[in-house]
């Protein structure tokens, strides 16, 4: 028997499942050591040649053994079984294989090895189209890894806010002990770890010297924070950090129902204890499992007691693996052959054949473990039967958050290696990171064709070769031609050994041949992490109105409407959406609806220079309005175009009520607080957003005159008045104003009090014969009397003239975008200008083009369309080229996406009431 | 833990936004008179028996409270907008309340950066949000009325996390 | 992220704020077109520093004005804009 193994110890008590068999682990098992120790060393199929793969590393670097693990929503692709504890009841399944991990077809037919060597999707592009469309079947069927699960994620995720002076990232040696200097300094001290257990290196190699668990204990007792399982992801500006904390293992039911923390780190100074990576060697099947880094053979030992292999080759060229080759006597394996690349090394424990001038050129495998490897020592080949390589190729600091940090690097020949250097932000690199050991370039021994560099994305020697033969130059292009480096790992065990390939053909040094880009995330971060709590609710919470409760119980029909919800309608006994709005809309025009209006944008301005200040904001005259009158206003932007409407009133002596328009109630609270504070300083006056003090009820139709009258106990004001009235109890604001072309009124009530208004409002409504009217029956009202719509026909390209506001402008000029106005092109005889349309046949296509014949050039676009709501005629309003100049005209109204047209005779946009008689008591 | 951190909506009360725009001294005093304490400075409050200013603006103070004695104070140099019907007030009491306030936050919550008796304005979850540390086991969110069920509701969800 | 220390409430998280226009984009409402379109359109846009008007929208919700390097993000000052502030 050969291949991994662990002798029980009678702790083997949590069990999992693997591709459906049941083993048994020991507490603080990653599944790779709980594998190896069931004697599995087969644990995936590669990326895309379906290659066998095992284990490779004890770490976050593993490139092969990538697992799915957890069930349904839960299930988490792509995880790598070395960053993975174990917990009763795992679930884990090998990845891009089929029918099975030991059977798989695509690498038995050798489908996929031929194909898709390097720029293979680029070449394909240059065939003929129906090739690559054959190709993109087969690819999407043979190269891939875990599959996103398709149910939505049970869990919730966390996101929180932390704050330290210190952060040590790393509880190696040299972390441990910094974190701890700075907590015994006082300091806020934050320590992190992406492994289970604190200590680094000294999980692999123990120094009887250091206690990794007293010095945590230590630095918690001082105060300081230390997460275990937490991966500093990505360093950003002003020393900002993110830290991915898993609170469960992937899979796993969380206890508190969360499973993953974000932590959003402002750190005072930032300690980078991010220690080595161990490089692996190329030569031919070195992806076999089997093949395994010598500090993970190491670290399977003497953290997890397993025996990763019994019969032994070591290759390597520095003396670091030399400890491994210790490792292995003591645990009693046969270290058949210690192959050290260079020319003298230290001394081996006793019974170890050390070979210098020696490396590994290929080896073969049987199914979870190698049969033999073959190696060149000095000028000869030489064989050795054994289960196991454990390889070395020097080492590579971990630098990749001091390069997001914006640090530099500086190249050690000694250890072929990128150090860090300096760095802009508050933030050292400290420990073996600095450090890392001596190891001499190596020139591969074996084929290029099967020598893997980037296991995880199936690129090897032969393929950087291949690229280089093609003329890419650089390392840029490398990258993106051979996808080196771009797969999940980000190329951690792969980067240096292509570079060093690279700048072996450039004939340059690794440092001149350049590096890629480091980003984050470090290791791969859960989408829904990064969605939070906005996971559900597409990110974002509902913002309810205060009436939300009253109109829940008439079961309406929601509408969202930016972050709000508002009934769009309350059908009954069963009516449609078209028919509940069409019957509350002719309601409105015959008896009187109320309708919610809470949303508005609402703005309180007083002070003596309160009319100053909304002569600059709006674009009509404020200043001259009596006090209890009001008007229709809008707001443009410093280039002339409208980006707002509403309505201004003037409650007092020195008080305003501005409304604005629901969906630009925060873009206008901006804008105002802009140009009173940024702009106008010296203004003595105070803006207040009220826009949710207030409730707003619109009361519309011949009768809301009567049934407000007699609500209020009072004559209601004239169109466009203002005045305050006590209805049900209640203090309110009266402002009679109109969208629907009915005499109609604005209730503001404080929003608390809302819900007795509201209801008395509704009982005399519904006694008059009325009822509540939603948005979409306001859309129907709005549209056959001609009202813009922000974000209608208020598209961000409309002037005031467009719009056939021109009219309104306040002469003397002074307000915000009087100055954009004048441009010429503004106005141009050929802008698009408001029209209604009426259709001289069937529905017209909201969202249709309009065209005088079939084949021509849009000529405008219907923004908004609907039908009389009495008469029943389909009528729209519609901004076209020169529409002013052009009732009368017949046009086609197109829509090639939804396959309808209609003929449309261009018309004044205003189809009711155009002389307003209806305001008029 | 020892004891629960809970989250109460509490009662509606009435708020005022109170903004000085000129002579901010003379009204200063007015207001140091009439109140017989003094408006409290950036991101601090102070209150009496029956009003608690917070100042979580350079000219702006929410007024919580009867502010029926304030008016006479203003003159041309100020003026109150009521504002309470748009928010909502949370007490989150216990010991874990600087905590809960960390998640979906971004501002630092701890002793040293927020004492008691401070207040800021700051984002939690993505809503505007104003405290005021009432007391080293409670604080006090003001919350926007429309977003205050929706947020309720994600500190419900969080409260099992706090010690986690 | 950024750190910007608002001139009213200390250290904050740039979450809290929000980015308006440099201050060379200012246009004055009383400005003759020809300058204020100038303003609008026509800017230094320089690689170094640059001063820009941001606001700490959900915070204090003052203005100010950053003095900011482009490249590295460094905020080497910031000043108070807007209504004199209270004592």
């Amino acid at each position: 028997m050969s291949g991994p193994t662990r002798t029980p110890s009678g702790e083997e008590t949590v069990p999992f499942t693997f591709d459906g068999t049941t083993y048994h682990a020991r507490p603080g098992d990653t599944l790779a050591a709980a594998l190896l120790a069931n004697g599995v060393g087969l644990v995936g199929r590669s990326f895309k040649y379906h290659r066998p793969r095992g284990i490779m590393t004890a770490g976050i670097e593993e490139p092969n053994a990538l697992v799915t693990v957890g069930k349904g929503g839960r299930a988490e692709p792509n995880t790598r079984a070395t960053d993975l504890f174990v917990y009763p009841g795992m679930v884990a399944m090998s990845q891009n294989r089929w029918p099975s991990l030991s059977f798989d077809v695509a690498s038995i037919f050798g489908l996929a090895a031929p194909a898709l060597g390097a720029g293979f999707y680029y070449k394909t592009f240059f065939g003929p189209a129906k090739h690559w469309m054959r190709y993109e079947g087969f690819i999407r069927r043979a190269a891939g890894l875990g599959n996103a699960p398709t149910e939505p994620d049970p869990d919730n995720f966390s996101q929180r806010a932390g704050f330290c002076d210190v952060l040590v990232v790393g509880s190696g040696p040299a972390g441990l002990k910094a974190a701890l200097e700075a907590a015994e300094a006082g300091k806020r001290v934050m320590l992190v770890e992406q492994d289970s257990a604190p200590g680094g290196s000294l999980l692999r190699d123990p120094d009887p010297a250091i206690d990794p668990a007293a010095m945590v204990d230590r630095i918690r007792a001082l105060g300081g924070e230390v997460l275990l399982r937490t991966t500093a992801s990505g360093y950003w500006d002003h020393n900002f950090l993110t830290l991915t904390q898993r609170l469960a293992e992937p899979g796993e039911v969380p206890p508190h129902g969360f499973a993953q923390r974000l932590w959003h780190l402002r750190a005072g100074r930032v300690i980078l204890a991010t220690g080595l990576i161990e490089r692996p060697v190329p030569f031919a099947n070195n992806d076999h499992p089997g093949v395994m880094l010598s500090q993970a053979v190491r670290s399977y030992l003497r953290r997890w007691g397993v025996l990763p292999g019994k019969r032994v080759v070591i290759a390597t060229n520095n003396d670091d693996a030399y400890l491994t080759a210790q490792a292995l006597v003591e645990a009693g394996a046969d270290v058949v052959a210690l192959l050290d690349a260079r020319a003298s090394g230290p001394a081996a424990p006793a019974g170890v054949t050390v070979y210098h001038d020696a490396r590994p050129s290929s080896v073969t495998g049987r199914k979870h473990a190698l049969r033999k490897v073959t190696a060149v020592i000095g000028g000869s080949e030489q064989s050795f039967d054994v289960d196991l390589i454990a390889v070395s190729g020097g080492f590579v600091p971990v630098s990749h958050l001091h390069m997001q940090a914006g640090g530099k690097l500086n190249w050690s020949e000694e250890a072929q290696a990128f150090v860090p250097g300096e760095t802009p932000q508050a933030c050292e690199t400290i420990g073996a990171a600095l450090a890392p050991p001596p190891a001499p370039a190596v020139a591969p021994a074996g084929k290029a064709k099967k020598s893997f560099v980037d296991f995880q994305n199936d690129v090897s020697l032969a393929d950087i070769d291949l690229a280089w033969q093609e003329g890419y130059r650089s390392v840029e292009h490398l990258k993106r031609y051979t996808t080196l480096g771009m797969a999940t790992d980000q190329g951690k065990t792969s980067n240096m050994v292509a570079l060093s390939r690279l700048a072996e053909k450039q004939g340059v040094s690794v440092p001149q041949a350049g590096l890629t880009t480091f980003r984050p995330p470090f290791t791969p971060v859960t989408m829904g992490l990064l969605a939070g709590a906005g996971a559900r609710n597409a990110g974002a919470h509902v913002r309810r109105i205060p009436l939300h409760a009253l109109h829940e119980a008439h079961d309406p029909i929601w509408q969202p409407l930016g972050y709000w919800f508002r009934p769009r309608a309350y059908p009954v006994d069963g009516e449609t959406l078209a028919e509940a709005s069409l019957r509350e809309a002719r309601t409105v025009r015959t008896v009187a609806g109320l309708s919610d209006v809470s949303t508005l944008g609402k703005f309180e301005v007083s002070g003596p220079d309160a009319a100053a200040l909304l002569e600059l904001v709006c674009a009509t005259t404020v200043g001259k309005l009596a006090v209890g009158r009001g008007r229709y206003t809008f707001m443009l932007r410093e280039d002339g175009m409208v980006q707002d409407d509403g309505t201004v009133w003037r409650l007092a002596e020195d008080r305003y009520l501005l409304t604005s328009s629901t969906g630009g109630a925060d873009r206008m609270a901006h804008f105002i607080s802009y140009v009173r504070n940024s702009l106008r300083p010296d203004l003595k006056c105070s803006v207040v957003n009220v826009q949710e003090h207030y409730a707003g009820i619109a009361l519309a139709g011949p009768k809301a005159r009567g049934i407000l009258a007699a609500l209020i106990g009072a004559e209601p004001p004239r169109h466009m008045g203002y005045a305050p009235g006590v209805l049900a109890g209640v203090p309110v604001h009266v402002l009679a104003a109109s969208y629907s072309g009915e005499r109609a009124f604005e209730i503001h009530v404080e929003a608390t009090h809302a819900d007795k208004v509201w209801q008395a409002i509704e009982a005399a409504t519904r006694a008059e014969g009325g009822a509540p009217y939603g948005l979409e029956a306001m859309e129907l009202l709005r549209i056959e009397k001609g009202h813009v719509v922000v974000g209608g026909e208020v598209d961000g390209r409309s002037t005031p003239h467009d719009l056939g506001l021109g009219g309104m402008l306040n002469k003397v000029g002074g307000f915000i975008g009087a100055a954009g106005l004048t441009r010429p092109a503004l106005s141009g005889p050929n802008r698009n200008n408001l029209v209604g349309l009426v259709s001289l046949d069937g529905p017209i296509p909201e969202g249709g083009m309009l065209i005088q014949r079939a084949g021509q050039s849009p000529q405008g676009h219907v923004t908004a369309a609907a039908r009389r709501i009495l008469e029943g005629v389909p009528i729209a309003l519609a901004l076209l080229q020169g529409g002013h100049r052009r009732h009368g005209e017949e046009l086609i109204v197109t829509s090639p996406t939804r396959g309808e047209k209609a003929r449309v005779r261009v018309t004044a946009p205003h189809f009711y009431d155009p002389a307003g008689e209806r305001y008029r008591d | 833990m020892t004891e629960a951190t809970s989250i109460i909506a509490l009662p509606a009360a009435p708020l005022h936004a109170l903004e000085i725009w000129s002579n901010p001294q003379c009204v200063a005093t007015r207001v140091h008179k009439a109140l017989r304490f003094a408006l409290p400075p950036m991101n601090r409050s102070a209150a009496n028996a029956s009003i608690t200013l917070m100042r979580f603006e350079p000219t702006v103070w929410l007024a919580e409270g009867d502010v029926s004695v304030l008016a006479d104070t203003l003159g041309d140099d100020g003026a109150l907008t009521a504002i309470g019907g748009g928010i909502v007030r949370f007490r989150i009491a216990g010991p874990g309340w600087r905590e809960l306030l960390l998640e979906g936050g971004v501002f630092d919550t701890s002793a040293a950066a927020f004492p008691v008796g401070a207040t800021a304005a700051t984002v939690i979850d993505h809503v505007g949000v104003r405290l005021f540390a009432e007391s080293e086991d409670a604080c006090i969110a003001y919350v926007p009325s429309s977003y205050a069920q929706s947020l309720h509701h994600f500190w419900d969800e969080a409260l099992p996390l706090l010690g986690a | 992220m950024y750190q910007i220390t608002c001139p009213h409430c200390g250290p904050r998280a740039q979450t809290e704020f929000t980015y308006e226009r440099t201050t060379d984009s200012i246009v004055d409402p009383a400005a003759e077109p020809q300058t204020a379109m100038q303003a609008l359109y026509t800017r230094a846009n320089p690689m170094g520093l640059d001063d820009e008007i941001w606001r700490h929208t959900y915070g204090c919700r003052a203005w100010m004005v950053l003095t900011r390097h482009r490249v590295t993000h460094e905020i080497h000052a910031v000043k108070a804009i807007g209504p004199e502030a209270l004592p």
